[in-house]
């Protein structure tokens, strides 16, 4: 624990400073390049192996057909929170937790959410699944691609007549879950995580028996065994 | 059992049934989460377009990047950790698919295909049209499925719970619209 503490602390020592420039996220050394790159490729094959690359998968999730990937999502989101915060807590140890908490503009939120949430559908992909996808040779995820730059060089054309609308009123600030209940962030964060635990095994207890009385698909905490 | 529902939900390949359940995966995925904001910074993806469209700009001379409020004021000029994870995540899918299974060509998936025919120009429009309010609408909300979703949650971010819900929404019900009718 403390030696991987140790490797962990030695390999962020730059990435504070390195953020001071505009927009810039986890530093540009290159060192921060090289750990970017080997975590986006775990990032990535983890997505491919867990079917979140598959447009059926996701396509069937948001059909609350099949709810593999959304368990997936919720346990990742679990373990990372819990992680995330026992790091934080372990400050005397010289790791550093690089949170950033995203502020709340509620209208960006709900209308860009609301926007995304039909291209979601649409494409099948979100825009990191599509990257993966792409990279498993999938045409339609390439085009997906295309259409976020697109979508994204619009945006920027966009801005400055949007902007004031969606940031110039409800700006709650970046406020987190610990700061609204004033409680200390590792324990919000366990709590939400067995939340969650509760949640997804709920879910599966849901997608069991709709499999069991569909067609078969996915074994309990296992095999996906649909494809694409 | 209809035909096309054996279709869709049958193993299609040994790469299938050799994926990472969703327990591992997720708790391999929520480890990788906690590594990257112990080395730098919770995942993320969507800003990253956003940077290849700054490049392609300056590529061709166009002053919108030093010109345009939001390229000049949210956007880096150099490649940085987040820009790396994105072409780790090109490559990471094409490895994992190269290692165990899962390379293809293929264009049109056969769910869309069992409810708009296997047309590639309309797989395409739609894959394009799904693409553009993806990314148009993350950048209007300053997060993705990784950067709001899965990292912002995990961080106890209010933005991330908010968001989560906006695209679920939205995208459970656009779905039962696409596919209304289709029991598999």
């Amino acid at each position: 624990m403390t030696a991987a503490a140790l490797i962990i602390g030695q390999i962020s020592d730059a990435a504070q400073t390195a953020t001071e420039a505009a927009g810039i996220v986890g530093g540009t050394n290159t060192k921060a390049l090289v750990v970017g790159l080997l975590t986006g490729i775990a990032f990535g094959a983890l997505l491919q192996r867990a079917g979140a690359s598959s447009f059926t998968m996701i396509v069937n999730m948001l059909r609350l057909k099949d709810l593999t990937i959304m368990k997936f999502l919720f346990v990742a989101i679990a373990v990372g929170s819990v992680g995330i915060y026992i790091v934080d807590s372990l400050g005397g140890i010289g790791l550093v937790a690089n949170i950033g908490i995203a502020p709340v503009y509620l209208i960006s939120l709900i209308v860009g959410g609301l926007i995304f949430g039909v291209g979601w559908a649409l494409a099948g992909y979100c825009p990191g699944t599509a990257l993966v996808a792409m990279g498993q040779g999938k045409i339609d995820a390439f085009i997906t691609v295309l259409g976020g730059l697109a979508g994204a060089f619009t945006l920027v054309l966009t801005w400055d007549y949007i902007q004031p609308t969606l940031e110039g009123n409800f700006n709650y600030g970046n406020k987190s879950l610990a700061d609204v209940l004033g409680a200390n962030p590792l324990l919000v964060a366990l709590a939400m995580a067995a939340v969650i635990v509760a949640f997804v095994l709920y879910l599966d207890r849901l997608d069991t028996k709709k499999k069991a009385t569909g067609s078969p698909g996915t074994g309990k905490h296992g095999a996906v065994t649909s494809s694409r | 059992m209809s035909a096309t529902e054996t279709e869709l939900s049958a193993p299609q390949s040994d790469a299938a049934s050799r994926r990472i359940g969703w327990l591992y995966g997720g708790i391999l995925l929520g480890l990788l989460n906690t590594f990257a904001v112990a080395t730098y910074a919770a995942l993320g993806v969507s800003r990253n377009y956003v940077f290849v469209d700054d490049l392609l700009l300056r590529a061709v001379g166009s002053d919108l990047p030093t010109t345009n409020a939001y390229l000049s004021q949210r956007i880096p000029t150099s490649v940085d950790w987040l820009v790396m994870v994105a072409i780790g995540m090109v490559a990471g899918g094409f490895l994992a698919a190269l290692l165990k299974g899962g390379l293809t060509t293929r264009a049109v998936p056969k769910l869309w295909a069992s409810r708009f025919g296997d047309s590639r120009p309309k797989r395409f429009a739609a894959a394009f049209a799904g693409g553009f309010l993806l990314l148009y609408g993350a950048r209007i909300a300053g997060g993705c499925t990784s950067g709001l979703v899965l990292s912002g949650i995990a961080q106890l971010a209010i933005a991330g719970f908010v968001f989560a819900i906006a695209i679920l929404a939205s995208g459970i019900l656009t779905a039962r619209l696409i596919y209304r009718g289709r029991t598999s």
